[in-house]
């Protein structure tokens, strides 16, 4: 199978809530050498960028879904953006859920415009993380 | 109330860059706090399979870096109302003791009201490395400033 313009629209389930934790946060925080004290101690709040942690679970949906037949290792990240209406703090419990905007079919390649929307559990807006992927179809097997 | 960055603050200056090297330790540890574990990020197996030079950088890891430059200007992440990037040229890590050299760099470009508009650069050997990559944050009080030329 592969992904097509017809796509376009498809909206997951939401993910598994997801509990930001301070060590997760630290974590990231380390991984991008920021040693900025806002993101340590007993409450830290999240680097904005964040998001893409949460995020992360809702790609893998489309990245996995074997009706678009997409291979992650030729997946490249086109753009990003990320709206933010509040920021994430430890304790956070948060719900991503992804739809695919747009489709663009190229010679060997397709772009995927998507949309994850990270809201708390109460459904409290919390970001919007936009982003394009382009998929370079591989020789057919 | 919080120290601000508003004194001062005018369209066209420039804010502390920021110079990191991205090694193949780092790719690693970008892999596992953000869980994309993308093997074009630590292998170059499938890095080359796919047409690549070699082992690129997470363009989640040159956005999250970039970022730094506006939140060290900041102070306060929770400023920061919005971002966006396209990732125009991958970064490729070697595998050795030095990786490579990534400068982040950023100037004031917007102001509306409390709202300022950071414009990011990332350069890394010569060339932009991400494009339009803009961050919004909201200063919280009103931004004096000149008035902008017509």
């Amino acid at each position: 199978m592969a992904i097509t313009e017809a796509h376009a629209g498809r909206r997951y389930p939401p993910c598994d809530p997801y509990e930001v934790s301070a060590a997760k946060i630290v974590e990231f925080a380390t991984a991008l050498g920021d040693d900025s004290p806002r993101y340590r101690g007993e409450s830290p709040m999240a680097p904005p960028t964040f998001a893409a942690v949460i995020s992360a679970r809702a790609w893998d949906q489309l990245f996995s879904d074997p009706e678009l037949g997409i291979s992650l290792e030729r997946v490249v990240h086109g753009d990003q953006r990320f709206t933010f209406m509040r920021p994430l703090h430890a304790g956070d419990v948060v719900i991503a859920t992804i739809a695919i905007d747009k489709v663009r079919v190229r010679s060997g390649s397709e772009l995927i415009s998507t949309t994850v929307d990270i809201v708390s559990r109460d459904g409290e807006p919390i970001c919007i993380a936009q982003a394009t992927f382009a998929h370079a179809r591989g020789a057919p097997a | 109330m919080k120290a601000t960055v508003v004194d001062g603050v005018e369209i066209g200056i420039n804010l502390p860059a920021l110079t990191v090297r991205f090694t193949r330790e780092r790719l690693v540890r970008y892999a596992g706090a953000s869980t994309d574990f993308n093997p074009i990020h630590y292998s170059e197996h499938f890095a080359r399979q796919v047409g690549l030079p070699g082992v690129i950088a997470h363009g989640m890891l040159s956005m999250g870096t970039a970022l730094r430059v506006v939140t060290n200007w900041v102070g306060d992440p929770s400023r920061v109302i919005s971002y966006a990037v396209r990732f125009t040229r991958p970064v490729v890590v070697p595998d050795d003791a030095d990786g490579v050299e990534v400068e982040f760099g950023g100037s004031v470009s917007a102001i509306d009201g409390s709202l300022v508009t950071v414009s990011i650069e990332a350069i890394s050997d010569g060339q932009k490395v991400l494009g339009a990559a803009r961050a919004e944050v909201d200063l919280g009080v009103r931004v004096p400033h000149r008035d902008r030329e017509t």
